[in-house]
């Protein structure tokens, strides 16, 4: 009943149960069953829910990427899990289902891979190859070889369990596109409520700000050379091009960052953020702002009388000040992205913030290996 | 641009797929890694955030998810191996012993189909008697 | 050492070492027995058969020394303290530094103890006659063959804890520390009681004692908490007099606090009408009856009232209270010993007569100077302590002899048996009865002289006192009858031994003579030493701060206490009167014969003027009909709890086949339920 008045776009909850519906009765229909299974009307049934799951994402969430590459990879990939896991569960020998599922962890690398994660792509690869040639092992071991046998054969509940399980899938994906409802972020970045609606402070940033300082920082270049404060002849910029210049970079700066402290500019990353003092990166992204706000005097004091007459202040003084002030606007630039250096930085995160989550893993590694010889040592009494 | 709702649907279906596997299939090895995908479905989930955000906790989470899936990979094959040495079958519904005291155990009513017979072997044509070893061949060896 | 704080806390040092050092003798057998006996007699007697017979006899039968030696060493160091306060010179007292206890908001309570005439007289008399009381013990705890009893070392633990806890009382001058030792006091009056606990009228009698001097306690612990609230939240007995006497509070209230106080000192002293049990509390061994009665647990109500004497003296309305109740209890406990026929609980009942006497004493303290009067009621607990512990280890001698027999009426004749008990107890008996030069002679006197000046004075309730020196004066006749008689029925008259004392009914070993030949010294001489001529223990006692403070309060006048010849030839008249009508009627020992018109009367004493039967028709039957009551309708809330528990026994039944044991139906089941739940979350918020 609340099914369709819930949704404020019924067709779309609609798709939704039905997709739910047909990967439900394609996998009911493709489970190893006594009597034998429909792998054709499975397959069918599997793939048209597929379809159906995929136009209602694109529906929601819009194109996956601009870039017809990434789009392609992202859907080779999340294809590839999806469907290779789909074999998993439904294979009925072990073996080949081991080998679907290092299909399905190749390409969930893949997808690492896109989310700017080599160091997880790598050390994923490198673990489940192990434990998949081992598993293998095992299977290989204990399996009864051909003949059809109670494990392989039947399974537990097979319409009953398919159906709990998507249901729940179902009911993740309707709260996933009703919170998306609420809040694009990219979307809403400009519009004035933004605040009152996004749940998460990201992106900090919005584009065009991003632009901006970007832009101010290649000015701020020019300004910390030497030749913008030699003889306008040799330069070969005038005065009034260089003070446009410095006025330019002022009235950019000021409308990112705001002039000084206590006037907020509505749309300004203070205004964006008050709300979100509590979230580290929403705070770390604050001080910068106001580093850069503090540094940005500079200009003004010490820059501006220089323009036309370099005796009038200190050059070198002025120029290394000019210059903390561009690392500053850049490192702003980039708050809020993945840094570059993905190893070196997990690294650090991990013996500097987590150190204890570490330790204790690396216990409960132990721990588990001790248990694992322990139990694998203990004989017992077949039945 | 790939939204993080993307990776989000990608993380829940792999999740639901696990789980379907993970509720119907009977064989302990396939459930293991049924549970396995899930996890993957987990990290998915965790990495994408860690974009959206852009700092590495997500990222150093998934590091977890793999360091504790190791734990459970080594326990939990240790366990099939010694389940399997006392029951000789890796069927998980062979245990059941820990149900309520007069409740008759869930037995499979279905036959499982028979089994194809083997091709048989073709039957060669009896062939000639054995002769018997020269004395050289006896010298040989 | 003559610093008297010292000294005071050198004898609660030495208690304390004693009781620690008993309990350890035992290799610590004895002190788990008092734990399991609090909890369930029945245990603690199958424990200590087991574990008394391991207990190493050697160190059982030495028991007796550390109560000895400490109670000893205490009652030297005590008259040492004694003579140091005398030579101290008028109001001395000495506080000690306070120890703080806890302190919760207002609340603080802190160890002080104080040091005043008052506290050395109490500590002095507890610690001599408790000395005497452990030596006779030592015999009197012994079977026929001279093996120590099987609690023997328990006893002697009890006992020192006992002294400790009464001695602490004394000193204390906090009222919180004060309770604290009070209650140690009946903890253990509770243990020596029930000594016997296998014996169920001990346990009973022992249980009696706790629970009817803890209705005093509750009304005594209200009272403090009134007073604390009245006296500007000290708790201290010091400050708090002072502050009560800087910022005199409303009279009704303070009426009320002093009432709640007198409630304790009811209960503990065994007033009228929570006497009962004290009757009863002969069922521990002899010698802690001694001690009870004279020395330890009764003196602690009287000492209570003469502490709070600068409260007392207030209110008058409060006195007049205090000596009513004590000319009630003095009547009725005589009445009611005219016709008991066990000896012990003749003596008893005269106990509870004298300290009767001593609240109406008390009771005169704002009629006359609160020195005079609270000096009269110490005066008359020190000389009956003498006595009346002569009486009853004399009492406990002859039981002793006659192989546990202490029915009048089963013995007779015993003086030609047991000359040396029966010469100490015709002392005790005498100083008892009041008969001239005898110590009780000269406390009863003062007594009654200071119920006759209060009458002559100008107080509100004087009219009730004239009544109340009527009632003094008759019972002291009633008082100097019944002592002869019993005194007549056990050692005049032809020889009669019960069987159970065997062919060989002698008189008791040395050991339990010599306390009953100091004792009787004590009992015929102190009086006559102590006050009539040299008027030292009254001078004593008037160095008291308390009294002085209390005096001043009271603004009566102070009298000189001079010898009342007219009052002293009455009561001379009246106890020897007693004496001859008990000679007349017993005289020749024998079975007792009761002329028929008094035979009603004999019946009514006899049956303790059916005052058991009224408390069990007025308080214990109602109490076991609500019980009933209340097991009704217990049962009709088990039923209903029945019932409940019935329907999930039910449903579990029903649902049973779901607990199959596989374990993906225990996950699809949880997936299941995660769905519907997460669905009702999804819909009711999108809603």
């Amino acid at each position: 009943m609340t099914l369709v008045a819930a949704s404020p776009n019924p067709p779309a909850a609609g798709q939704l149960a039905l997709a739910v519906l047909l990967a439900a009765v394609g996998f009911f229909l493709l489970l190893p069953k006594p009597r034998g299974r429909s792998v054709a009307g499975g397959t069918a049934a599997v793939l048209a829910a597929a379809a159906v799951l995929g136009a209602w994402a694109h529906q929601r969430f819009g194109e996956p990427a601009p870039d017809w590459v990434g789009k392609l990879l992202f859907i080779l990939f999340s294809t590839g899990a999806v469907g290779f896991g789909t074999v998993l569960v439904v294979q009925r020998n072990p073996a080949r289902g081991a080998i679907a599922f290092a299909f399905v962890i190749l390409s969930t690398c893949g997808l690492f891979l896109l989310l700017a994660a080599p160091f997880l792509m790598a050390a994923t690869i490198i673990i489940y190859a192990g434990a998949i040639i081992v598993t293998f092992l095992f299977v290989l071991m204990l399996s009864a070889a051909g003949g059809p046998s109670d494990e392989n054969d039947r399974t537990r509940e097979p319409l009953l369990g398919s159906l709990a399980g998507f249901a729940f899938v179902g009911l993740i994906l309707f709260t996933l596109s009703q919170t998306q409802d609420s809040v694009t972020p990219a979307a809403a970045a400009d519009s004035a409520d933004w605040k009152r609606l996004s749940p998460l402070p990201a992106p900090v940033l919005t584009p065009e700000e991003r632009h901006t300082l970007a832009e101010v920082a290649g000015k701020l270049d020019e300004v910390g050379r030497d030749s913008f404060y030699g003889d306008p002849a040799v330069a070969g910029t005038t005065r009034q091009e260089r003070m446009t210049l410095l006025t330019g970079i002022e009235q950019a700066l000021e409308d990112v960052v705001g002039k000084e402290q206590g006037t907020v500019r509505p749309g300004s990353i203070e205004s964006r953020l008050a709300g979100y003092r509590s979230d580290l990166q929403a705070r770390a992204v604050l001080e910068r702002a106001a580093a850069v706000r503090r540094l940005s005097d500079v200009l003004e004091k010490k820059v501006e009388p220089m323009v036309g007459d370099r005796a009038a202040g200190r050059p070198a003084e002025a120029q290394a000040e000019v210059r903390k002030l561009r690392d500053e606007v850049l490192l702003l630039h980039g708050a809020g992205d993945l840094p570059a250096r993905n190893v070196g930085n997990l690294g650090l995160l991990l013996y500097a913030d987590h150190l204890l989550a570490v330790e204790l893993a690396g216990t409960l590694l132990l721990v588990a290996t001790i248990g694992a010889v322990a139990i694998a040592h203990r004989k017992g009494a077949p039945r | 641009m790939i939204t993080v709702w993307h990776y989000l649907v990608v993380a829940a279906v792999l999740f639901g797929i696990g789980l379907v596997g993970f509720l119907t299939r009977r064989n302990m090895i396939t459930m293991f890694l049924c549970a396995e995908m899930m996890l993957q479905g987990v990290a998915i989930n965790f990495a994408a955030f860690a974009r959206y955000h852009g700092n590495l906790h997500g990222q150093v989470f998934v590091l977890f998810i793999v360091a504790v899936a190791a734990c459970e990979a080594g326990i939990a094959l240790a366990l099939f191996l010694m389940l399997y040495r006392r029951a000789k079958t890796l069927d998980v519904s062979s245990w059941q012993e820990l149900r309520e005291v007069g409740v008759p155990p869930t037995v499979d009513t279905e036959s499982l189909p028979p089994v194809p017979a083997e091709p048989a072997d073709p039957q060669l044509s009896p062939a000639g008697r054995k002769p018997a070893p020269t004395a050289e061949e006896t010298v040989r060896v | 050492m003559s610093d008297p704080l010292g000294l005071a806390l050198t004898i609660l040092g030495l208690l304390l070492a004693a009781t620690v050092l008993t309990a350890l003798l035992s290799g610590n057998a004895a002190v788990r027995t008092f734990v399991i006996a609090l909890a369930s007699p029945k245990a603690a007697a199958q424990f200590a058969l087991r574990s008394e017979l391991t207990i190493n006899p050697l160190l059982v039968r030495a028991a007796h020394w550390p109560l000895i030696v400490a109670c000893g060493a205490s009652a030297v160091l005590a008259v040492q303290l004694l003579l140091t306060v005398a030579a101290a010179g008028d109001s001395v007292r000495f506080v000690s530094d306070p120890l703080t206890w806890f302190e919760a908001g207002k609340l603080k309570a802190s160890f002080t103890f104080v040091v005043d005439p008052l506290s050395s007289i109490m500590l002095a008399m507890i610690t001599f006659i408790a000395t005497w009381i452990a030596i006779f013990s030592s015999g009197y705890m012994r079977d026929e063959h001279h093996r120590p009893d099987r609690g023997y070392v328990r006893y002697f633990a009890v006992m020192s804890l006992f002294v400790f806890s009464m001695c602490g009382l004394v000193l204390a001058n906090n009222f919180l520390l004060l309770v604290g030792f009070w209650e140690g006091v009946g903890l253990c009056s509770y243990l020596l009681i029930g000594y016997y606990y296998d014996k169920p009228s001990a346990a009973a009698a022992a249980r009696k004692a706790f629970l009817v001097t803890r209705l005093g306690d509750t009304g005594f612990i209200l009272g403090i908490f009134l007073l604390w609230t009245l006296g500007g939240w000290h708790t201290d007995l010091t400050a708090l007099f002072d502050h009560i006497q800087k910022n005199p509070p409303d009279t009704a209230a303070l009426t009320t606090a002093c009432l709640l106080i007198f409630c304790g000192a009811v209960g503990k002293s065994a007033q009228f009408p929570l006497y009962v049990w004290l009757p009863d509390a002969m069922e521990g061994p002899t010698p802690v009856s001694a001690l009870i009665h004279a020395a330890t647990m009764v003196t602690a109500g009287v000492y209570l009232v003469a502490r709070c004497a600068p409260l007392f003296a207030l209110v008058p309305d409060a006195q007049a209270v205090v000596a009513w109740i004590g000319g009630i209890t003095a009547i009725l406990a005589a009445f009611i010993a005219l016709a008991q026929t066990d000896l012990k609980r003749v003596l008893a009942y005269s106990t509870v007569s004298q300290l009767g006497y001593m609240f109406l004493a008390l009771g005169t303290m704002g009629a006359v100077a609160p020195v005079f009067a609270v000096t009269a009621a110490m005066f008359h607990l020190f000389t009956h302590a003498f006595f009346k512990a002569l009486l009853f280890l004399a009492s406990g001698s002859v039981m002793h002899a006659m192989g546990g027999v202490i029915d009048m009426r089963r013995f007779s004749g015993l003086r030609k048996v047991m000359p040396v008990t029966h010469l100490t107890f015709l002392c005790g008996a005498a100083a008892l009865a009041g008969l001239p030069l005898l110590s009780g002679f000269w406390s009863k006197d003062m007594v009654l002289e200071a119920l006759q000046l209060g009458a002559e004075g100008s107080h509100p309730h004087a009219g009730s006192f004239y009544l109340l020196l009527l009632v003094a004066l008759v019972t002291a006749g009633m008082t100097a009858f019944y002592t002869f008689r019993a005194y007549f029925l056990t050692f005049w008259g032809e020889v009669r031994t019960p069987e159970e004392a065997g062919h060989h009914a002698h008189e008791s070993p040395a050991v339990m003579t010599v306390p009953l030949l100091v004792l009787a010294v004590g009992a015929v001489g102190v009086g006559i030493v102590a006050e009539p001529f040299t008027h030292w223990f009254s001078g004593f006692l008037g160095h008291t701060p308390a009294l002085q403070l209390a005096g001043r309060l009271a603004g009566a006048a102070d009298v000189a206490h001079h010898f009342n010849w007219g009052l002293a030839g009455v009561s001379t008249l009246l106890a020897l009167g007693g004496v001859g009508v008990a000679y007349m009627a017993y005289g020749t020992g024998g079975p007792e014969r009761v002329p028929a018109p008094l035979e009603p009367v004999y019946a009514l004493s006899r049956n303790k003027l059916y005052v058991d039967e009224i408390y069990y028709a007025l308080v214990v039957k109602p109490a076991e009909w609500l019980a009933f009551m209340a097991r009704v309708f217990d049962l009709f809330l088990d039923s209903l709890a029945r019932l409940l528990a019935a329907v999930p026994r039910f449903v579990g039944n029903w649902v049973r086949p779901i607990q199959n044991g596989l374990v993906q139906f225990y996950a699809l089941s949880m997936a299941l339920g995660l769905a519907v739940f997460l669905s009702f979350v999804v819909f009711r918020i999108s809603r």
